[in-house]
């Protein structure tokens, strides 16, 4: 557990607390709507979970990288963002790759889209946002996310 | 049954998938069973908490304050607030949504929603540290900086796209007249009960029926009763 979702639980913890000594009716209800938000969510994450370890068995990082040493830049950069898009790999994972790709002087920019589109655009969590904030939020901020991150990965291409 | 893989059709299909693969192609489906596994565990490690927080926020911060720090007059100290919570939050984007939804419906602007997502998603300390570590201090610092500057455009330009109401895909209307928090709903039926010619029960949440006449009273009976407050005129 890193030290970020520790200082959560820790914050949480301590804020439970106070709750409890300032109105406990009133906390009991917060745990049961805490439960009951769970209850909703849980299924449609596991879901998304399951698509995600079902992309990552077929599509395993590595054959990113090997495709985007093979291809010409325009059609490496699109389809990185695309791979970037489908799945969610832990950073852990994402950065040596990359590292690498980079270190290699293969295209940068393709890197780049992968790297940005990776956290900021989620098809596979995109049923997940579109039943949380409605269908136009979901496209919009998906669309726009993929849009810029190609535009980010451009830029960094000309600086670098 | 059928009702009910309708409603998870998604979740049924992967579920189809997995048990075709444990078929078929053993080692494929212990490798996705395995990468699966990763993600679970960081979902166990976040998610109860986020709960835990979203609904004591919930329950101690008022609607005024919310409004107040992160509304559409709260400019760019709304702006700013926004980027700090998502930035030292912890956990995969689907982490902040909980926490987002429950912000915006107490009066958070679509732009700092956005904000929030897109940091908590982006802007990870231990990430940006990792980074660092495989790419250099430059390679981070400039891409750091860009992406915020775009999340600051794309969250200007979602605001004029993307309306309040957009959001609320919750509500259904009844001749204008009442409005029902699906996400509320808890599907305690005590509303179709008070009131049967107006609300049903579909899969566990209340639905409205279309009426043109609304017996004010019965009405009046079901907002009362209904536990969470889910329904509003």
């Amino acid at each position: 557990m890193d030290i970020f979702t520790l200082a959560m639980w820790i914050i949480t913890i301590l804020f439970m607390i106070y709750s409890f000594i300032k109105d406990k009716k009133k906390t009991i209800n917060a745990l049961k709507n805490a439960i009951r938000m769970g209850r909703s969510m849980v299924l449609n994450i596991l879901t998304v979970i399951l698509i995600i370890g079902l992309v990552l068995a077929f599509i395993p990082a590595e054959s990113i990288a090997t495709f985007i040493e093979s291809q010409n830049p325009i059609i490496a950069t699109i389809g990185s963002a695309l791979a970037g898009t489908v799945t969610l790999i832990p950073a852990f994972i994402a950065f040596p790759l990359v590292g690498t790709l980079v270190n290699a002087s293969v295209n940068i920019v393709a890197a780049v889209a992968f790297l940005t589109t990776l956290t900021m655009v989620g098809i596979v969590t995109f049923p997940l946002e579109k039943k949380e904030f409605g269908l136009k939020f979901a496209i919009s901020r998906n669309v726009l996310s993929f849009i810029f991150a190609i535009l980010i990965a451009i830029v960094m291409g000309a600086i670098l | 049954m059928i009702k009910k893989i309708k409603n998870n059709l998604l979740t049924f299909i992967v579920i189809l998938a997995y048990i075709l693969l444990f078929i078929f192609n053993r080692p494929i489906a212990i490798t996705s069973v395995k990468n699966s596994g990763y993600y679970i565990k960081e979902m166990l490690m976040i998610m109860p908490i986020i709960f835990v927080l979203t609904a004591l926020l919930d329950t101690w911060i008022d609607k005024q304050t919310i409004m107040k720090f992160l509304g559409k007059e709260s400019k760019s100290k709304g702006t700013l607030l926004a980027f700090i919570l998502g930035s030292v939050s912890a956990g995969p984007i689907y982490a902040a949504f909980p926490i987002s939804v429950m912000l915006h419906k107490k009066g958070a602007s679509v732009k700092n929603i956005v904000i929030i997502l897109s940091t908590w998603a982006v802007v990870k300390v231990p990430m940006l540290i990792n980074e660092v570590k495989f790419l250099g201090f430059k390679f981070m610092t400039i891409r750091w900086l860009l992406t915020i500057i775009a999340i600051l455009i794309f969250a200007s330009i979602m605001n004029v796209f993307v309306k309040d109401e957009d959001l609320a895909v919750d509500k259904a209307f009844c001749d204008g007249k009442v409005n029902l928090n699906i996400r509320a709903c808890i599907g305690c039926g005590i509303c179709s009960k008070k009131y049967p010619e107006l609300f049903e029960v579909d899969n566990k949440k209340a639905k409205l029926k279309n009426l043109n006449q609304i017996n004010e009273k019965k009405l009046q009976e079901a907002i009362k009763n209904c536990p969470v407050n889910a329904i509003n005129k």
